[in-house]
């Protein structure tokens, strides 16, 4: 079987020949649907450029497959390595398992720097500056107050010559930020045929942002060239990664051009892969489901203990008798189970009452039957300090020790908590990890047009390396293209868990208190102004009246009258 | 040559029969290229109007030929990706949904707490860091015609950013004479849809800027209509009757700048639009409106035949030294803590 793929990939090589000859690079497109047991469908593309050139500055003078203001701007900064996610939605890992790429909600970002950046903090500004430019996002927002080089959870993906220094490394997440069209445009546009041909012709906004949840994602780093990996070419990777729901629907049927709107026109003519994966091994198990039309290979692999039925489609076969849809049509009624959960997986929540502290809980289910050593990496904004004294690890009543412990206080504006710890979580257990926090008072120009809407604090992240690959979608560190998750055995499998992110009210003043002070103070000074300046300014002076006889009269009359009443009284 | 060139204009448009009329001063437009500046300064999902304002005006000046490269797009709240939006990833100007103004193909170049006074202000003036990508710049110059459109709430002399901020006439008034002095525009088309608008051209002493607004000082400018799905007000009146005007112009029409300053009289949108004719140095009956919302793109024809020789590549491969490379553990390795 194994042997068939790598026959489909050869030909598919061959026919991508006159494309690739002059050219050192290489362009893959590959769609990845898989049905999952609740009843949801994970959608991935990956779109994969694999240049073989090195990572220098005078490679990204000259491009052809690899987009040029991408290029441009990784050899500007010196980049090694580059993780850019763009995502709305939280991918719920107890149910869906684990997708090919981890992103928190809201924007991620990573990067490697190479050895030779004398001042880091300065590139990585100038970095995501440029990076807000190109994708439309407001990147422009990470600087060091939201930055932080952990030690353990983010290693270098790509090759390297010498063992890395993770003072290299900056990650910063902005919770706050939201992905729409206007993003997706500027990620079509780096591909070699843009939104005009192959895959990419699928992704249109209207369904994708229907969705219960998106991810764009831009993966750059250096892999080997050759066996001996003595030489190293450069792979980018765009991916999206959706979710849809067919629960909803009044069917569960679902097929290309339901969940893309369109069906596949062809191939993009500069690819030298353009493939669709049907992953079948939930079919007859948990749905039952047909295929049309029928695919043109099915796959079986073997990975980490687990097996797996993939159908693949080669779009170039297809696509000559013009337009194609593939379709799953479903011949059970609905249904949503979760027959085995996964692994690992966490949450986060915020605990405590008011607004001056409270207490950050993250749970780590372990569904293993043996321990499993996870990274967790917690990222608290300067303006959340957190005690390390109230670090609670609990697990079945009993305090874990964590093997390893990274702290470095944070400071008001200029660096964030960092707190890194490697945990040992027993067999099938939930393990409560607590830490207490104060909420802090801003400068009142501090706080953002809609402060009452609260703030946001990115994802915790959690690394471990999974003795199984139950669940599990993500390619290995040595392949660059789906293909190579295929048969795939490695000692482990890395997983990167994000949890929730969490919307936290700060204690927020009452802006328009100023404007009531005026009010009041304003009012109060008009008040006493007055009598005091007819006080101040006023004379009193007698005035002579000048009475003829009738008034002299009248008023000799009127104190008669008064007489006679003070005498009654 | 400019001879030349109008005559090889014309010869090809006699070939081509029903080719695009060529406007008559195709030659003499005293600028040489077209830059847009368009402000949403409104926060929140009832504000929803100000953003479709503002992305009638986008999908105008694009549709007529304006690059995205030359549109700096600044919206303060994402509405068409809003949970609250039925129909995610689209804003329209109109209740039967004739235009989704957002469309498939939208760069936004500053968004939602980016939108500031001080980042609109750097912007105009051009004194920005010098770490800001080249989509946030507006890089004009003395040939610039600049199409400068702001919506949001305003009241007598200022405008509301985000609700948290605003800027006044006087201070907008000192940036576009900034922008004078520094060479930075030709000419200035100024469009600003809010209540008691004209309020704030009033101050504007620069030359060569023609302003309009959408009420006059005492006056609120009102909306167009709602729609029960969005649940909000969906576009204002002067922008609606605005885009109903461009959207009839084409790249070539002949339509002048005059006929767009009567677009929205008083019966239909319930203000009296203002104009500032006084700094302005041409007639607007003159004007075609393609000089500010449409692109000029300079093109000279040649009528000599060039030999493209094919480029010697003389490309020296440098020799990659051969290092051993190796993948990194991705998990540390825990023996030593145990």
């Amino acid at each position: 079987m194994r042997y068939l793929i790598y026959l489909v990939i050869s030909t598919l090589l061959v026919y991508g020949l006159p494309y690739s000859t002059a050219q050192d690079d290489f362009f893959d497109e590959e769609l990845l649907l898989k049905p999952l047991a609740s009843g949801h469908v994970y959608a991935y593309f990956q779109f994969t450029t694999l240049w073989e050139a090195p990572n220098n500055v005078q490679t990204f003078q000259h491009s052809h497959l690899f987009p040029r203001g991408l290029g441009e701007i990784i050899g500007r900064h010196k980049v090694d390595e580059l993780h850019i996610s763009l995502t709305e939605g939280l991918w719920n890992y107890e149910k869906w398992g684990y997708p090919v790429h981890d992103a928190g909600s809201g924007a991620e970002i990573f990067a490697w720097f190479n050895k030779n950046v004398s001042n880091v903090n300065n590139e990585w500004k100038s970095l995501t500056n440029a990076l807000a430019g190109l994708f439309c996002a407001s990147l422009n927002f990470v600087d060091s107050s939201n930055s932080m080089s952990p030690e353990f959870s983010f290693r270098p993906t790509g090759i390297v010559k010498e063992p890395p220094n993770s003072s290299y490394l900056r990650y910063s997440s902005l919770p706050r930020e939201i992905v729409c069209t206007e993003n997706l445009t500027p990620f079509k546009k780096l591909l070699p045929c843009d939104s005009k041909r192959g895959l990419a012709t699928l992704l249109n906004s209207a369904y994708i942002h229907n969705t219960n949840y998106h991810s764009l994602g831009i993966h750059f780093r250096s892999v080997c060239r050759n066996a001996g990996c003595t030489k190293s070419s450069l792979e980018l990777r765009q991916t999206v990664s959706l979710v849809y729901d067919t629960l909803t629907e009044a069917t569960q049927d679902w097929s290309i051009r339901k969940l893309f709107g369109i069906g596949i026109k062809g191939a993009c003519p500069l690819a030298s892969l353009s493939n669709v994966y049907i992953d079948m091994t939930s079919n007859e198990t948990v749905h039952v489901y047909q295929l049309t039309p029928s695919p043109n290979t099915k796959v079986t692999s073997f990975r980490g203990g687990q097996q797996q039925q993939l159908a693949v489609y080669d779009i170039r076969t297809y696509s000559n008798r013009g337009m194609f849809n593939i379709a799953a049509i479903y011949t059970t009624p609905k249904t949503s189970s979760v027959t085995y959960p996964s692994v690992l997986y966490a949450n986060r929540y915020i605990i405590g009452y008011g607004q001056e502290r409270g207490s950050l809980v993250t749970k780590l289910h372990n569904n293993h039957w043996q321990s499993l050593d996870v990274i967790l990496l917690e990222n608290i904004p300067w303006y959340l300090p957190v005690y390390l004294h109230t670090v609670k690890v609990i697990c079945n009543g009993q305090q874990i020790k964590p093997l390893i412990q990274r702290y470095m206080p944070g400071r008001e504006r200029t660096r964030p908590y960092y707190l890194e710890l490697v945990l040992r979580l027993p067999p099938h257990s939930v393990t409560k990890f607590s830490i207490e926090l104060d909420y802090l008072f801003l400068k009142w120009q501090e706080y953002p047009p809609d402060a009452n809407h609260g703030f946001y604090m990115g994802p915790a992240v959690i690394t471990a390396l999974l003795p199984i690959a139950r669940n599990y979608t993500a390619l290995p560190l040595d392949g660059s293209t789906i293909t190579s998750s295929f048969n795939a055995s490695r000692n482990g499998y890395l997983v990167q868990l994000r949890t929730e992110s969490l919307l936290i009210s700060l204690p927020t003043p009452d802006f328009s208190m100023p404007y009531n002070v005026v009010c009041l103070a304003c009012t109060a000074v008009a008040l006493a102004f007055g009598p005091l300046h007819n006080i101040t300014t006023k004379r009193l002076v007698l005035k002579n009246v000048t009475r003829n006889w009738k008034k002299k009269l009248l008023s000799f009359v009127k104190r008669l009258t008064k007489d006679t009443k003070d005498k009654t009284d | 040559m400019r001879l030349v060139t109008l005559s090889a204009i014309l010869s090809i448009y006699l070939l081509r029969a029903n080719a695009w009329e060529i406007p008559e001063n195709f030659a003499e437009t005293g600028h040489s290229n077209n830059w847009a500046v368009l402000v949403d300064t409104s926060r929140f999902w009832f504000n929803y109007r100000h953003v479709a304002n503002v992305l009638s005006i986008y999908r105008s000046v694009k549709r007529l030929g304006i690059p995205d490269s030359q549109i700096i797009l600044m919206i303060a709240d994402d509405m068409a990706c809003n949970p609250r939006n039925p129909r995610p990833a689209t804003v329209f100007n109109n209740i039967k949904q004739h235009i989704n103004v957002y469309g498939d193909d939208v760069e936004v170049d500053y968004r939602g707490y980016e939108v500031t006074v001080e980042n609109f202000v750097r912007l105009l003036t051009g004194r920005l860091p010098p770490e800001t990508p080249r989509s946030k710049k507006l890089l004009t110059d003395e040939g610039s015609n600049i199409l400068i459109y702001l919506t949001g709430h305003g009241g007598n002399g200022f405008l509301k950013f985000q609700d948290s901020e605003e800027i006044t006439s006087q201070e907008l008034s000192d940036a576009l004479e900034q922008m004078w002095q520094k060479r930075r525009y030709h000419e200035i088309l100024f469009v600003v849809d809010t209540c008691q608008a004209s309020s704030m051209y009033e101050k504007f002493y620069s030359p060569n800027i023609l302003a309009v607004a959408s009420s006059l000082v005492g006056e609120d400018s009102l909306s167009h209509h709602v729609d029960p799905a969005v649940g909000v007000y969906i576009i204002d009146r002067y922008t609606y009757y605005a885009l109903d005007f461009l959207e009839k112009v084409e790249p070539s029409s002949s339509k002048k700048l005059s006929e767009f300053l009567k677009v929205c009289p008083k019966h239909y949108c319930l203000s009296t639009v203002g104009v500032r004719t006084d700094l302005f140095r041409r007639d607007p009956k003159t004007v075609p409106v393609t000089d500010f919302f449409g692109s000029l793109r300079p093109v000279e024809l040649t009528m000599n035949i060039v030999n493209v020789l094919p480029a010697h590549v003389n490309k020296t491969q440098p020799v990659e030294p051969e290092v051993k490379y190796t993948y990194v553990s991705q998990f540390p390795n825990l023996s030593s803590y145990t």
